[in-house]
């Protein structure tokens, strides 16, 4: 894309989505906020389990997710820049992408923890393990629903429910799925990255 | 607002940072300067998706505070921990 377009959005100070959606979104960040502060306390008091941990760990893996789930985020903006210049076929193209990504990463987690089993770890290996685990079974739910709310999302903008004149419904599930990326960029380098 | 080709060069920024990310994660010896980099890294990558993806920038400041704090936290705490482990395990240490 090189021709710079400007689009409108909904008037400044709006709340995207709608104000439940915000609820959530909020309690969801102070739950994995809640997750990062036991990381971090777990970690200055176990310095080696957690130096080593990572190591331990598929890198190729959470590079792979990190990077799909930072498209699938660029695919969900597209989809609503599509939505708002009133291209449906675009709009839903764009969606079905996200999906398709979703899916990926949870294929991706599946043969992760296949791959960890056959290497002899699991959540009672150490306590590193037990906070890869926790955090990141849990953020892999957050991916299944958030995947499913997408695929709500495609019926919505078919059925006419979501329009260009209409589109909290698309914005409310967006604003949700980049919460979920956000959650991952930082679980992506306490997990796989950082020593 | 969105710019079609802005949102097109932040995904390729992103992606470029978890390519670096990923290299740094193969370093033997990370370091100060390394772990400031990640936590650089995770301070810009969620301002951009707040602010661009999210479109906060433009948007109910006190949901587009709540969500910028979150990234100049925990970088910090990232940082904070890489200093100070054992100030913050005498703190965190139940008597």
């Amino acid at each position: 894309m090189t021709l710079e377009t400007t689009i409108a959005v909904p008037a400044r100070n709006h709340i995207p989505g709608n104000m439940a959606i915000w609820v959530g979104i909020l309690s969801e960040m102070t739950e994995f906020a809640l997750m990062f502060i036991v990381y971090f306390i777990a970690k200055v008091h176990n310095p080696e389990l957690f130096a080593n941990g990572p190591l331990r760990l598929n890198t190729l893996a959470g590079v792979m997710n990190t990077l799909i789930l930072l498209s699938s985020s660029y695919f969900v903006v597209k989809a609503m820049i599509a939505l708002r210049q009133g291209q449906i076929g675009s709009c839903l193209r764009w969606l079905w992408m996200a999906v398709a990504a979703g899916c990926t990463y949870l294929v991706i987690k599946f043969f992760e923890y296949r791959w960890n089993a056959a290497h002899g770890l699991s959540t009672d290996t150490n306590l590193f393990f037990t906070v890869y685990y926790y955090t990141t079974f849990n953020h892999l739910l957050h991916v299944g629903w958030g995947s499913g709310a997408i695929l709500w999302a495609i019926m919505g903008v078919r059925m006419g429910g979501i329009t260009p004149q209409n589109q909290s419904g698309l914005e409310a599930v967006a604003v949700y799925w980049h919460m979920i990326d956000l959650a991952w960029i930082i679980i992506f380098p306490l997990l796989y990255v950082l020593r | 607002m969105f710019q079609i080709k802005s949102v097109d060069t932040i995904w390729l920024m992103l992606l470029g940072l978890t390519l670096l990310a990923a290299a740094i994660a193969e370093t033997p010896d990370q370091g100060f300067i390394l772990t400031l980099v990640i936590a650089l890294t995770v301070a810009f990558k969620g301002r951009m998706i707040v602010d661009r993806f999210m479109e906060l920038n433009s948007a109910n400041r006190w949901l587009r505070h709540s969500m910028r704090i979150y990234f100049y936290v925990i970088p910090m705490l990232i940082v904070l921990v890489y200093l100070f482990p054992d100030l913050i395990v005498r703190i965190t240490t139940l008597q």
